[in-house]
């Protein structure tokens, strides 16, 4: 699909244009003909499940791939053809892959020195680094000396250091446990606002994406499903790959009675009719499927046209999931936050009236 | 011993110390095998020499002697052994030549093997263990064949016009090279092929993404991690080509000679046991002093690099 959200902006902000690129290992099709705007300053994340060609693209963009067909453009310029050292592009390798024989302030200041930089630039810039991921005085030790953490932050430096227009991570941080990772992905934004880099941060954590990024790009099997904010990829799924990847998300079928606009009525298997969020055209009588997140279903009272039967409650602190049975038979979570006063709440075995926001129960493309 | 205290190190050898008898058999292994064959070279070095060969046991500082020094038989004059030092400079050259050949030659190849699937290099390797199934001396007459005026690398040059006569291939220098880098090629690609199945290629990738040529990524990354491999080949092939025997004498003929070959002589024709101990415990100090230099330029390429 194409990349809509970029349409009438001004072609300066962009720094990555990926038109038409394909991508064939042999006769199999890893990535086919992806349009793609990756715009300047910003936090893009491509979001997908493992060996939907994540690493696949960012390797065509550092120049490991060539693609099959299609260009990639940098600033306007076709690089799709040049080496690896030829693009001011640099990668945080997903195992790091630090030169083990070289002290942190080498691993650092390796590009520069490549690059022919005078030794007290080199010097100033290692320094500079040190500081922005904040190992300074850390400089003179092996790499091998150092916490996962540790080489994470090296990686990033080295990567950061001959200042790139585009920095790739490759699931940086899918290597790190749970509480350095919370702390590595606040870092992680820090650094690419500070530096004022592009950054195109892969992963296959949609919650990472979602905290993460200013745009998400969702792929599959090789194709991009769809790119846009982390509000719009979550509230606004086109479709139902989508939907299901992103976040919790109940998927229900149902036939269409009439399209008014934007809103469609659908009737479940139950009898109830819904309303729903349908942004394209549906012809009546069609099967169609709909989602709805957990936390935008409400408990309702009893009059409710809508009714499901409770068959187990999970308590999260936060707050406490209902696992329902509607009267199709489909199954539904709804989430409740949980107040203070600690009221008393449904329990298994009662059936309860349920409420589905219109605003947010949407028809998906399949 | 990262991972040992000092303490518990010292610990462990009393312990071996005071189980000493257990070692008994290894013990023996190493003294009748290794250093007891070595002593009684020591002691014949300084022995004087028979007159049909064998020798008198006498004391005499002769033998030595003529390692680096010559009596003229009619006038007893002292001279400098021109012969026995240029033959030792020829064998440390040819074996120094080979070993570079090897390391030029061997390197690609390691590295090509290294960066295969694991199916073919199984297959790689087995093809190049092959050469080790016959013997030292057939592979070293298969040579001659080929190099001799009639053998195979004469009739290519004939064929393509290159020459109108054999070129004399064999019994030079060059044959001695050829040989000596064939025979001793797989010593120096399998310690090199061991370092750079460890070595992490994408470290390569990790070179080229930030700016660094080819060449770069080669003397800058890849060269110093497989370093000990290439110490490791080079020693190899080296000390076994400083004592080569077979080769230099089959491909060298009787003129182009190196120190293994004079020992022989000694013992032979020359009738100087005395002089060919002698000459065999200089060659294994020769050996000792190159492996010091081979472990030093190891060690310091660890540090600084
Ligand atoms: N060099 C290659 N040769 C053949 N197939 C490959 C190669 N690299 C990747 N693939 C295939 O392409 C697909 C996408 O891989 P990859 O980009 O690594 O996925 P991801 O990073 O999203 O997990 C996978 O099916 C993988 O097996
Ligand atoms: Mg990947």
């Amino acid at each position: 699909m194409r990349d809509s959200s970029d349409m009438g902006e001004s072609k300066v902000l962009s720094a990555v244009t990926l038109a038409g690129v394909a991508k064939f290992f042999g006769t199999f099709k890893a990535i086919e003909g992806i349009d793609l705007t990756i715009r300047q300053n910003e936090f893009f994340t491509l979001l997908g499940p493992s060996g939907c060609g994540k690493t696949t693209i960012l390797r065509m963009l550092a120049g490991f791939e060539t693609p099959s067909s299609g260009e990639i453009l940098l600033d306007g310029r076709d690089i799709s053809r040049l080496g690896p050292n030829q693009r001011p592009v640099n990668t945080v390798f997903q195992n790091y892959a630090l030169f083990p024989h070289l002290s942190v302030a080498q691993n650092i200041g390796f590009a520069l020195k490549m690059l022919g930089r005078p030794r007290p630039e080199i010097r100033d810039t290692v320094e500079d680094m040190l500081a922005l991921v904040q190992l300074s005085g850390r400089g003179d030790q092996l790499v091998t000396q150092l916490s996962g953490g540790q080489q994470q932050r090296v990686a990033l430096a080295r990567a950061l250091a001959p200042r790139p227009k585009v920095l790739l991570l490759d699931e940086p941080l899918s290597a790190l446990d749970q509480k350095l990772r919370k702390t590595m992905q606040i870092e992680l934004k820090r650094m690419q606002r500070e530096t004022g880099i592009t950054f195109v941060f892969v992963t296959h954590d949609q919650e990472e994406a979602l905290t993460m990024s200013d745009r998400i790009a969702v792929l599959s099997n090789g194709a991009l499903r769809q790119v846009g904010s982390p509000h719009e990829i979550y509230n606004h799924p086109v479709d139902r790959f989508v939907a299901d990847f992103i976040g919790e998300t109940n998927l229900l079928t149902g036939k269409v009675i009439r399209q008014d606009g934007d809103c469609a009525h659908v009737v479940l298997p139950g009898g109830v009719t819904i309303e729903a969020q349908c942004p394209h055209a549906v012809s009546a009588g069609s099967e169609v499927t709909l989602a709805v997140r957990p936390e935008h279903c409400t408990l309702a009272g009893p009059e409710a046209p809508l009714s499901g039967f409770i068959e187990q409650v999970v308590y999260f602190g936060t707050d406490t999931h209902f696992h329902l049975r509607l009267p199709g038979g489909a199954p539904l979570v709804l989430r409740r936050q949980n107040a203070a006063d600690g009221r008393a709440l449904p329990q298994q075995g009662e059936t309860v009236g349920v409420a589905l926001a219109p605003s947010a129960t949407r028809v998906l493309r399949d | 011993m990262q991972s040992l205290t000092d303490l518990e190190v010292s610990l462990r050898r009393a312990d071996v110390r005071r189980r000493w008898w257990l070692s008994l058999p290894a013990m023996l292994v190493v003294i009748l095998g290794g250093v007891g064959p070595l002593l009684i070279v020591v002691v014949y070095s300084f022995l004087e020499a028979g007159p049909y060969g064998d020798v008198v046991w006498k004391f005499s500082g002769e033998g030595w002697f003529n390692v680096l020094f010559e009596r003229d038989i009619f006038d007893d004059t002292v001279s400098i052994a021109d012969a026995h030092l240029t033959i030792l400079w020829r064998s440390v050259k040819l074996s120094g030549i080979t070993t570079l050949l090897c390391l030029i030659v061997g390197f690609p190849t390691a590295y090509y093997m290294a960066s295969r699937g694991p199916k073919a290099r199984g297959l790689l390797l087995l093809l190049i263990t092959v050469p080790f199934w016959t013997n030292l001396l057939i592979r070293t007459f298969a040579i001659q064949q080929l190099l001799r005026a009639e053998g195979l690398v004469n009739v290519v040059l004939m064929k393509l016009r290159l020459t109108d006569t054999p070129v004399q291939l064999l019994y030079s220098d060059f044959a001695i090279l050829t040989g000596m880098t064939y025979v001793y090629l797989p010593l120096m690609v399998l310690p090199l092929y061991s370092t750079m199945e460890k070595f992490d290629f994408r470290l390569m990738e990790a070179a080229y993404d930030l700016y660094a040529s080819r060449r770069k990524a080669l003397t800058g990354v890849l060269i110093p991690l497989v370093k000990p491999g290439m110490i490791a080949g080079c020693t190899l092939v080296f000390i076994p080509c400083l004592g080569s025997y077979v080769i230099p004498r089959v491909l060298g003929g009787g003129t182009n000679l190196m120190i293994g070959n004079l020992i022989e002589l000694q013992f032979g024709a020359g009738r100087n046991w005395p002089l060919g101990a002698a000459l065999s415990i200089a060659l294994v100090a020769l050996v000792m002093i190159g492996l010091v230099i081979f472990q030093k330029n190891d060690r310091s390429g660890g540090d600084n690099a």
